[in-house]
């Protein structure tokens, strides 16, 4: 399978690759093209020009301070899987980037890539919505700084407009903290993060994600818990109220009921993991 | 910056095996394709759909599938794909142990379970099953002769470790 036919740009610095995507709008970035690619063979896209990115290296990094994970757009997926730093400071993250795709796709996969394509099946959404992550973003001469609850939209669909790109993702350090991820490859994800104070949940986050079509927070969930002592019966309202508030799209695999279902068991399992201090 | 129009060939270099390689390619090409042409024919196309891991290559280091790579992309980068893992006759101790474990059927799976059990072992140089299993979750063997390539790539695992 070839892809279509398409002209190929490897810009020397990340303004000629923000100028040129600027000006031609139908112009599509390239990370590590695990998505892309795929979607070209296909023809569901025929950019007129691919925009190479791989060999920015001021976008691959990951660095952190006392308060905040700063990954850049071209980190991968084993880069953060294996990193020391993020698996002590936001072993969430780290957790969910070692189960994505297999391990080749983990290599050349960048979490930038992965969240510009806001491909339905995709891991990284959970454990960025339970740490209140955030995306940054660039243009020429611009940049801001958007949360990422709320910047997938839709099935392959951002809240990115043309000349820009993800330069980096701003994941908060949250101290005393344990979280669990509960998930079926390519089905059902539920991300957990919780606090304690003595016997009582005084913050606790549950987002599910994989389901399509787009990642969400269960806030309805998440009330239940707040201020309890997490006791069977509320963990099973949670997981109820949970299972209630997700819209899933089926898929080849798993029709949309059972997607439902799934988010209601693993929320219960992650709730349970959590509650037993993993960090 | 460098731009190269639909039609126009980009020339670029590859290290394969320790060699020097020069070609010309169109930006819409595979590395898979360009490698193969260039005489990699252990380079394998399986389903074309970056699932299957047949085409697994190591690119500056890392497994990666290249079917779904662009030739141009991977300008510059060095590259090992099975053609460089023997030394002359002396197979490499990971095609050893498959060859004694039996570890292939039909064999269009293997050149690429050999290049991810390579990675593997360099990054995990004792794996557990589990870690095995998982490690080459990215390579499907449609013969389903998994059990076999498991044992090799513990076998593989032993023998390296006092090397």
């Amino acid at each position: 399978m070839y892809p279509p036919k398409f002209g190929y740009v490897i810009p020397d610095s990340l303004d000629e690759a923000l100028e040129f995507l600027e000006k031609n709008e139908d112009a599509r970035p390239l990370a590590g093209g695990y998505s892309l690619i795929p979607m070209l063979k296909l023809r569901l896209i025929r950019p007129s020009y691919i925009v190479e990115l791989r060999r920015l290296n001021d976008l691959h990094y990951i660095k952190s301070d006392d308060k905040t994970l700063y990954l850049g757009a071209l980190a991968t997926h084993n880069e953060i899987a294996t990193d020391q730093k993020v698996k002590k400071s936001v072993p969430v993250v780290s957790a969910v980037s070692s189960v994505i795709a297999d391990p080749q796709i983990r290599n050349m996969g960048t979490i930038g890539g992965e969240l510009a394509q806001a491909d339905p099946v995709t891991d990284h959404p959970a454990s960025l919505l339970v740490t209140e992550a955030k995306v940054k973003i660039k243009s020429k001469g611009n940049e801001r700084i958007v949360p990422f609850e709320g910047f997938q939209k839709d099935i392959y669909t951002t809240d990115l407009k043309t000349g820009e790109l993800i330069v980096e993702v701003q994941v908060p350090i949250l101290k005393g903290y344990t979280y669990s991820y509960k998930r079926m490859e390519d089905t059902a994800a539920v991300a957990v993060l919780l606090r304690k104070e003595g016997e009582v949940i005084k913050d606790v986050r549950i987002a599910a994600s994989l389901i399509g079509p787009v990642g969400t927070r269960l806030r309805e969930a998440e009330k239940v818990l707040m201020d309890s002592k997490g006791d069977s019966k509320s963990i099973e309202e949670a997981s109820k109220k949970a299972m209630e508030s997700v819209n899933p799209i089926p898929s080849p695999r798993a029709s949309a009921e059972y997607k439902k279902k799934l988010v209601g068991v693993y929320t219960k399992r992650a709730l349970l993991e959590a509650m037993g201090g993993k960090q | 910056m460098k731009v190269i129009e639909q039609e126009q060939k980009a020339k670029v270099r590859y290290k394969i095996n320790g060699q020097q390689y020069e070609t010309e390619v169109e930006p819409r090409r595979l590395l898979v394709h360009v490698l193969r042409e260039l005489g990699f024919t252990g380079v394998h196309i399986g389903c074309d759909t970056s699932h299957c891991g047949a085409c697994t290559i190591i690119m500056d280091g890392k497994s990666v599938k290249s079917c779904t790579i662009l030739g141009v992309e991977a300008d510059g980068s060095e590259i090992l794909t099975i053609e460089g893992l023997a030394q002359g006759e002396k197979l490499h101790p990971i095609q050893e142990a498959f060859w004694e474990k039996h570890g292939l059927q039909c064999g269009y799976c293997t050149p690429g379970m050999i290049m991810q059990s390579y990675w593997l072992l360099k990054n995990n140089p004792n794996p557990s099953e589990e870690e095995i299993k998982e490690g080459i979750s990215g390579n499907l063997c449609r013969c389903t002769g998994y059990q076999n390539i498991i044992d090799a790539i513990k076998l593989a695992a032993e023998r390296m470790k006092g090397q």
